[in-house]
């Protein structure tokens, strides 16, 4: 079972890093969402034993590579990401749609925030508020995959 | 009794729900350190180039697989397309084309005429940049910086300082080069500069990427400078990276503050991404460019030509494809 579940945490994180890789633009490249972080906050709900920090550090890195930016900037923003979602990892299956809705609003906000840190260390500008709307898409995106059916809650009992 | 009891409890492992390895936090701190290390190399070492080239080697087959469905729609789309616009758009064309076969064969002319002027003068040949025709595969993914990939990249020569011209005008420079692609940043980003030189009175500066806007800046300007709105502003060549005389910007605002002894200058580019998917590369041959005398230069230029000329007659045509430095052989005659 283990290792059928481990298969789909890859397929998804590749499918994932197909929809980074669509070359986005315009008013798109603005409203993307943060598919990679979204898989992985999902798994680590799903299975913490099996997708965990070290997992979304080296996510984080392939999306530097992407992005083309300097290594290690999405790795951290990931890192501390999922910190923060394991350690509130029981709590958060239990939690009804609604508030699960916004914890991963909460989450997808802090790496983005720590991503703006980084970002402003090494001499960029504040891009304005609309830097934030990936989170707000992530979180559209979150929801219509639990209403096609994604169990995002307690665990099966399969 | 008791005490065995409790060993063996010691003894027993957790259960497997409560088995997670290394406690979060000690990950946590283990990976931004990481993190923070490769940081830290990346951008203040330059060791991680190759590995980041190696690996975008890897990454190609999964972006044309991404690539795949914007590329069958634009297919079908040009394959769809209507009699009535493909006729539209020859007959364009066509007027296009006439009317750059007028300027070319003036332009002919004028080349010849040049090129007898410079042996005049005696001053170096305006040296042939190599260009290579490039698409563009996508915008950058990074929203802090102003990037485009290209599908043009190091096995086709391609080489990161090449300078990136669309019909309109200078787009950017390319920064960084892959084996199959590259990319280029553009005149916009925080980080790019380039030299210009106003059309209109042949005054130089050096305008920078806004970054946030689509917009560049001419800071470093006195407030009482001879620029006015609408001016145009193209390279001024002076760099050895940019061709001379390609479009750049246009001038869109000029703010005075009483504060400030500089003009604030915001120019719009006159190139765009948004409207062409074609780029041209050009690549200037590198060479010592600091004698390379334009005609447009100002009047100090104008005596050093003046200089020079006597020195042509005595020797006529001589050195007439020297990429050297041209005082080198100006001085001969004297020493």
């Amino acid at each position: 079972m283990h290792n059928s579940q481990l298969k789909f945490i890859y397929l998804s994180l590749l499918f994932a890093f197909i929809c980074l890789l669509v070359p986005w633009s315009g008013i798109a490249l603005s409203l993307r969402p943060d598919f990679m972080l979204l898989v992985i906050i999902y798994w680590l709900l799903r299975a913490p034993n099996q997708c965990n920090v070290g997992t979304a550090w080296f996510v984080g890195l392939l999306v530097d590579l992407a992005t083309g930016g300097v290594f290690g900037q999405y790795a951290l923003a990931y890192t501390v990401t999922t910190f923060v979602a394991v350690v509130y990892q029981r709590r958060l299956v239990l939690f009804n749609n609604t508030q699960q809705l916004v914890y991963v609003f909460l989450l997808l906000v802090l790496s983005q925030i720590v991503l703006l840190v980084l970002k402003t260390f090494a001499g960029n500008e504040w891009l304005g508020w609309a830097y934030f709307l990936p989170s707000i898409t992530g979180i559209l995106i979150w929801q219509l995959a639990v209403m096609l059916g994604l169990n995002t809650g307690k665990h099966s009992r399969g | 009794m008791v005490q065995g009891f409790h060993q063996n409890l010691e003894q027993q492992q957790a259960p497997a729900f409560f088995a997670r390895g290394p406690s979060p936090f000690a990950r946590l701190v283990f990976f931004a350190a990481l993190s923070l290390t490769l940081i830290a190399t990346d951008s203040r070492l330059q060791y991680l180039a190759t590995v980041r080239e190696n690996l975008m080697v890897l990454l190609h087959p999964l972006q044309l697989i991404a690539n795949a469905p914007s590329q069958l729609y634009q297919f079908t789309n040009e394959y769809f397309s209507t009699h009535h616009r493909l006729l539209n758009e020859n007959e364009q064309l066509k007027k296009q084309a006439l009317k750059q076969d007028v300027a070319l064969q003036q332009l002919n002319m004028l080349i010849l005429e040049n090129a007898n002027l410079r042996d005049l003068l005696q001053t170096n040949q305006t040296l042939v940049e190599s260009t290579a025709l490039a698409e563009i595969l996508h915008v950058g993914r990074d929203p802090f910086t102003k990037k485009i990939i290209v599908n043009r990249g190091s096995n086709h020569e391609v080489s990161a300082g090449a300078a990136v011209v669309d019909a309109a005008g200078v787009i950017g420079q390319v920064t960084r080069t892959y084996p199959s692609t590259s990319e280029v940043t553009l005149i916009t980003d925080k980080s790019l500069a380039i030299p210009i030189q106003v059309e209109r009175n042949g005054l130089r500066a050096i305008a920078f990427g806004h970054g946030r806007d689509n917009t560049l800046d001419l800071p470093y300007l006195p407030a009482n400078v001879d620029i006015k709105r609408g001016d145009k502003l193209v390279t001024s060549g002076i760099d050895g990276v940019y061709p001379v005389g390609l479009a750049v910007a246009t001038v869109t605002d000029i703010k005075v503050s009483p504060g400030s002894p500089f003009a604030q200058i915001v120019c719009e580019p006159t190139g765009g991404i948004e409207k062409h998917r074609q780029v041209l590369l050009v690549r200037t041959p590198q060479v010592d460019i600091v004698n390379n005398n334009t005609p447009s230069q100002t009047s100090g230029k104008k005596n050093n030509a003046e200089k020079t000329q006597p020195q042509t007659l005595k020797q006529p045509k001589q050195q007439q494809n020297s990429t050297k430095p041209q005082p080198d052989n100006a001085n001969k005659p004297h020493a």
